[in-house]
């Protein structure tokens, strides 16, 4: 090697070393359901995210987003290809390590918030601990209280789901995501069931806490104005991944609205 | 509720299995009629056995009481040679010999020793009392009224434990028995037409007659066939026995393990020794059959409550998918979803099979104070239903119900732990 080539070498990897760790990858991934007839919905993806991201995933219903989204939180697994959260194949990984890696690396919110109607707000924020560790200490205890209070829950912490709001609700459960501290935050149409208002105040809320805690967020989104909020906006068209800038997002949105 | 659920979670519950327990007891306490729907069907399957086995089985008592209250448990005789023919006896005659078997004709058999009987057979375990008597067929007249009757001579002190008198006396006494009195059965007073004080005359077929004051009137409830009790003297006296006696009668503590205590008892002694159990085999056939009833009711009702609770836990199961599907997306392993399932049959069992308990030993004792008037006249109002309480019973089905539950709760928590999260919250 050369001293151009080990400068060249040197410089790469000063930048590879300022960039965010990759906390998902996929190579080549692909996905088919099989029935009586086998629908292929993804056709070999390759993606990173990346930590302190904040991805959002659009695309025309049933394109796959979703289940793009399943496999890259371990939920659900490829036919083909290789994923990796945090650098674990998930191919190599039972149903228990699966869960233990969801358990300590991902964050789910759902665009129903599927809190447990039984638990009260602080529970149900609590539980990912729980499930993890078996029991919560004071300290998870006060952590998530004051996590509660800062998204404006503080005066709900002892109300069960069906005593709160929609939009309470949600806030809820994207607090209940972070409680593991994962690396990952993946989001299904997290504001797809909220009004106007109250769906803009759940994205605030994941994009604070994005920027302060570094955990990158994947979030699928119907919402134009949100996905242009995003650092980056992949595409799913025709089971394939494209990134695309925000202008062309707007012209595509502009498009689909002419026609 | 929910305080004390976590309470007891975080006090009572191992770290390990605390999130399950969580989670299962919140199911349970905010199931509502779901809840008491299990609970219920737990209950009643436990009631249902409780109640069934405290009537069999109390009935049984009462039936092996009346049989066995008024004999003894064991008699103790002079074994009978089984009559053979001349060629079966070693020595006998040689050359053509009838093979015909004359029955022997009935012969005083007398157990001279007796003493020394009543003291070995009182040494043994699991004997209660232990009576010397002789019995045989007199007449009892009373003017022109002749009347065949059994005499039995005793002890009375004695007696009274082996074929109780005193209890099932109507008028007079039987403890303190003079030499020349007597105790009759109430039926044989009727048809003599006599009462206590009166004086009948019993004559023996030894041809030994004598006049004795009727000291007592006993019934018990029986019908007719009721003996006469004298002393013991007066009876070896009557029926030609001198110091001797027929038989010696013993009561145990434990009826059902006469058969071991009578073989002890002709290893022992050159006597033959008969249990009521084998006198009466067909009662002990009887018994069994009631108690394979009592079992199956039991066993059925049990197998009815699981299916029952089979398939409201499968309806819980279902309707708490997207629950299960969010645990699992959180992190929960199959196992402790499958553990919460599980929890809550073992919860649903507890409570339910200790309220069955409760419920069923309560019902029990109610129905036992129901009356209804005596056969007899005279006697105490007899109780209406003879149940007995049966703590080893309620244990067991206790112990039973939580199996079954527990076992009707697999299938529905192995289904939970299936589940696949992107299917059931698509």
């Amino acid at each position: 090697m050369n001293i151009k080539d080990r400068s060249i070498t040197t410089s790469n990897n000063a930048r590879a070393a300022r960039l965010p760790p990759v906390v998902v990858e996929t190579r080549g991934l692909r996905k088919t359901y099989f029935g009586k007839i086998d629908v292929p919905v993804l056709f070999g993806i390759d993606l990173q995210i990346r930590a302190e991201e904040f991805v959002a995933v659009v695309g025309q219903s049933g394109s796959g987003k979703s289940t793009l989204l399943n496999i890259l939180g371990a939920l659900d697994s490829p036919t083909a290809g290789t994923v990796l959260i945090n650098g674990v194949d998930i191919s190599e990984l039972d149903s228990d390590g699966l869960a233990r890696l969801r358990s300590a690396e991902v964050g789910f919110i759902f665009q129903q918030h599927y809190l447990l109607d039984e638990f009260t707000c602080l529970e149900n924020v609590l539980m990912p601990i729980t499930i993890r560790h078996g029991d919560v200490t004071d300290e998870d205890r006060s952590r998530m209280t004051r996590l509660l209070e800062r998204v404006g829950l503080g005066d709900q912490i002892n109300k069960t789901p069906d005593e709160m709001s929609g939009g309470q609700n949600q806030r809820c459960a994207v607090v209940r995501a972070l409680a593991n501290s994962p690396r990952i935050i993946l989001a299904d149409e997290p504001t797809g069931n909220l009004d106007s208002r109250s769906g803009e105040e759940v994205f605030n809320l994941m994009r604070e806490m994005n920027r302060e805690s570094g955990v990158a967020f994947v979030m699928i989104t119907h919402d134009d104005r949100l996905a242009r909020a995003a650092d980056r906006i992949l595409l799913i068209e025709d089971g394939l991944v494209h990134e695309i800038s925000r202008e062309e997002h707007r012209r595509r949105t502009a498009d689909s609205l002419l026609t | 509720m929910a305080a004390i659920s976590n309470a007891f979670v975080k006090y009572f519950v191992p770290r390990h299995f605390r999130f399950e327990a969580l989670v299962a007891l919140r199911h349970l306490s905010t199931g509502g009629g779901q809840t008491i729907l299990t609970v219920s069907a737990v209950a009643t399957g436990v009631i249902i056995v409780v109640f069934i086995t405290s009537l069999i089985f109390g009935l049984q008592d009462m039936l092996t009481e009346i049989l066995t209250d008024a004999i003894p448990h064991l008699t103790i005789t002079v074994e009978e040679p089984e009559p053979r023919t001349l060629q079966q006896v070693s020595g006998g005659i040689e050359g053509p010999a009838s093979s015909r078997i004359e029955q022997q004709a009935p012969k005083l058999k007398f157990i001279d020793n007796w003493p020394q009987v009543v003291e070995t057979v009182r040494s043994l375990p699991n004997v209660r009392a232990v009576s010397a008597a002789v019995s045989g067929q007199v007449f009892a007249s009373k003017g022109a009224n002749t009347i065949g009757v059994s005499l039995i001579g005793a002890d009375p002190d004695k007696q009274d434990v082996i074929s109780p008198v005193t209890p099932n006396l109507l008028g007079g006494r039987y403890l303190g028995l003079a030499s020349d009195e007597i105790v009759i059965d109430a039926q044989l007073a009727q048809d003599m037409n006599v009462s206590t004080g009166e004086r009948v005359r019993i004559s023996s077929g030894t041809g030994a007659s004598d006049s004795f004051t009727i000291a007592g009137i006993y019934s018990r409830g029986q019908g007719p066939g009721g003996a006469a009790y004298v002393t013991l003297r007066t009876g070896q006296s009557l029926l030609g026995y001198g110091t001797s006696v027929n038989v010696v009668n013993v009561k145990l503590i434990d009826i059902y393990n006469a058969d071991t205590v009578a073989d002890s008892i002709m290893a022992l002694l050159p006597y033959e020794a008969k249990s009521w159990t084998r006198e009466f085999p067909e009662f002990l056939t009887s018994l069994q059959a009631q108690s394979a009833s009592a079992y199956l009711i039991a066993v059925f009702s049990l197998v009815a409550s699981g299916f029952a609770i089979a398939a409201v836990l499968i309806v819980s199961v279902l309707q708490k998918s997207k629950q299960i599907g969010i645990l699992k997306s959180m992190g929960a392993r199959g196992r402790q979803v499958m553990i919460i399932f599980l929890l809550e049959g073992f919860g649903v069992a507890i409570v339910g099979s200790t309220l069955g308990a409760i419920l069923g030993s309560l019902i029990v004792y109610l129905i036992g104070l129901i009356e209804r008037p005596a056969t007899t006249a005279g006697q105490d109002p007899e109780r209406l239903f003879p149940v007995r309480f049966l703590p080893l019973y309620i244990g067991l089905s206790m112990m039973a119900a939580i199996l079954s539950t527990v076992i009707a709760s697999v299938l529905p928590a192995r289904r939970a732990a299936n589940m696949n999260p992107v299917d059931v919250m698509r």
